[in-house]
């Protein structure tokens, strides 16, 4: 009777642990390479946040300071400047590409013409190097060589040092950003605004609604929660952006146009000042990770009014 | 066709002009002598001089495009192996969440931070296993940052393989492991073509990684030597030009043939990555 219930609960047992062994076994590349490449930097990352650290002779040193790297980070300058210029640059950059994104969904999803040119061209830029990106808009706003003042003094207008001045080099690398990523925007909600039932619409259109109508009641509520989770990811992604200001401004003039990412190399790979650009690192993620539990905070708070 | 309707297939072309014009332009660019390129007017005609002078000899080109040739095969590979097993593992079996939650964690946090706030974390990293300088390192690198992506867009595809053809194949005799490389593998094809496109273009554009992990010369990747070529002193424009268009040329062909994989791979990257 005991050795039938051990039996059992062995056979019973054995099944989904099976499969479960097996399963932990597939997962085992992936954990080794996340915790190797992923946790171990995290790691390091914090543990160099909180020290000293030298680099001498290709070998690092690092002695343990507690908090005082953190203590840097409000009279870092720079630093400061380059907080406020993602700002600019990722709300800028958030509004252009998504309202410009939405726009052109809703006009390819009407044309008839011109709609699967304009499909496969927007593809481009999504799938070109970033760097080839700088290459390309290098060799327009460059004011001796490119095309932007070729073409102003060949129309007798005066030609303009377009990174030469702050506001003007934000707004070229603002305006690269869009050129590269307004293409997403609009394939992510073409690709949704297809998968609306197209009865709902007609419906609409049937009952006397016009076509303004129709787009204002029906199809817009209906996008809007993947164009609000689209304003989310461009936000996390403007704030990732690295290759484009590297290349084309460098950062400057000054540091006008310095992002975040651009900081953290300089103050690392330039200044090899590693302990502080990890507590300014630090800084970066939790402002990130304050961003994403606002943004999940706003769903729920939707989500309970809509329910209600 | 009605007026509005005109003023919109026009808007459209506008749209399309803004995206070629500057990419033909790069191309014009590159196929005129260096004469033209400096002339305040605007001149045509037509040189290869760029491109000869691009791949003459004592240039690292070529050898950086081999060495992103192996990051994308290395990249590509190792992302199919670990993001299938992965995939297929979260995939309705039981795996203890002591596992997956840690798992998910790690794989968001990823998808989430900016790379470069993990670079220094990973040069430390890559240093200590001797990976600095070379393409393995980078593969690993390019990797993590695309696994979460993989594992994701595996498992929704082996999701969508009914599990009873998995227990027709253990009833049969055949192992875990046979059962998911034989039965249920073949078919996540699609999942495996859309990772394998995707993954391999980050990691032929890559930038940051090989920016920060190699010092330049033939041990870099192509992007860090076109970024070399923007010299603050001194800009050879049509050798930049030039590099622009080898470097895009495979992608372009790519984003047309595999046009239906590139556009699930952007779109689900994103919006689930």
């Amino acid at each position: 009777m005991a050795q039938l219930l051990l039996a059992g609960r062995r056979s019973r047992r054995r099944r989904p642990m099976d499969g479960g062994r097996f399963a932990v076994i597939a997962l085992l590349p992936s954990i080794i390479l996340f915790a190797v490449f992923g946790i171990l930097p995290a790691y390091n990352l914090l543990r160099m946040s909180v020290s000293d650290v030298a680099l001498q002779g290709g070998v690092f040193t690092e002695v343990l300071v507690g908090f005082g790297n953190f203590a840097k980070i409000p009279s870092d300058q720079t630093g400061a400047r380059t907080m406020v210029n993602t700002l600019v640059f990722s709300l800028a950059s958030v509004v252009l590409t998504v309202g410009l994104g939405l726009a052109l969904a809703l006009l390819v999803e009407r044309s008839r013409v011109f709609a699967g040119l304009a499909r496969r061209v927007l593809l481009i830029p999504l799938a070109i190097a970033p760097v080839v990106i700088s290459v390309i808009w290098l060799l327009i706003v460059d004011p001796n060589i490119g095309s932007l003042n070729k073409l102003l003094g060949n129309l007798g207008l005066p030609v303009q040092s377009w990174l030469g001045d702050g506001a003007s080099a934000m707004a070229v690398v603002i305006g690269i950003d869009v050129w590269h990523w307004t293409p997403l925007v609009f394939l992510i909600l073409f690709t949704s605004l297809q998968a609306l039932d197209p009865e709902v619409r007609e419906a609409a259109l049937v009952d006397g609604a016009n076509s303004r109508q129709t787009l204002r009641y029906i199809t817009l509520p209906l996008v809007m929660p993947m164009v609000i989770a689209l304003c989310g990811i461009r936000l996390l992604m403007s704030i990732k952006a690295f290759d484009e200001m590297f290349l084309v401004t460098g950062g400057g003039p000054g540091d006008a146009t310095s992002l975040v990412s651009l900081h953290i190399r300089q103050v690392f790979f330039d200044e090899l000042n590693l302990g502080y650009g990890s507590a300014y690192s630090v800084m970066v993620v939790l402002a990130i990770g304050a961003l994403v539990a606002i943004g999940f905070g706003l769903r729920r708070l939707r989500r309970a009014r809509a329910a209600s | 066709m009605e007026p509005w309707q005109w003023t919109m297939e026009i808007v459209l072309l506008i749209t399309v002009a803004i995206i070629l014009i500057p990419m033909a332009w790069m191309i014009f660019v590159s196929l005129q002598p260096a004469t033209g390129i400096i002339n305040p007017r605007f001149t045509a005609s037509f040189s290869l001089e760029s491109y000869i002078e691009l791949f003459s000899s004592g240039t690292p080109y070529l050898q950086q495009m081999g060495n992103s040739a192996l990051i994308v095969a290395g990249t590509v590979l190792l992302s199919l192996g670990a993001g299938s097993l992965g995939g297929y593992a979260l995939s309705g079996f039981r795996v203890p969440r002591g596992i997956t939650f840690p798992l998910l964690g790690v794989a968001g946090f990823i998808s989430i931070v900016p790379p470069m706030v993990l670079v220094p974390g990973l040069y430390v990293t890559l240093a200590s296993l001797g990976l600095i300088g070379g393409n393995l390192g980078l593969v690993l690198a390019n990797t993590v940052f695309q696994l979460p992506f993989a594992i994701l867009v595996m498992k929704v595809n082996f999701d969508g393989v009914p599990r009873s053809l998995r227990e027709a194949a253990l009833i049969d005799g055949a192992s875990e492991f046979e059962a998911f490389w034989r039965i249920i593998l073949p078919l996540a094809r699609p999942g495996l073509a859309s990772v394998a496109v995707f993954t391999g273009v980050m990691a032929w554009n890559e930038f940051q990684f090989g920016l920060t992990m190699t010092s330049g010369g033939s041990t870099s990747p192509l992007t860090v030597g076109i970024a070399s070529l923007v010299n603050p002193n001194q800009v050879a424009w049509g050798q930049l030009a030039a590099i622009g268009v080898v470097a895009a040329l495979p992608i372009v062909i790519l984003s047309l043939v595999a046009n239906r994989q590139l556009v699930a791979g952007l779109t689900q990257g994103s919006v689930k990555g």
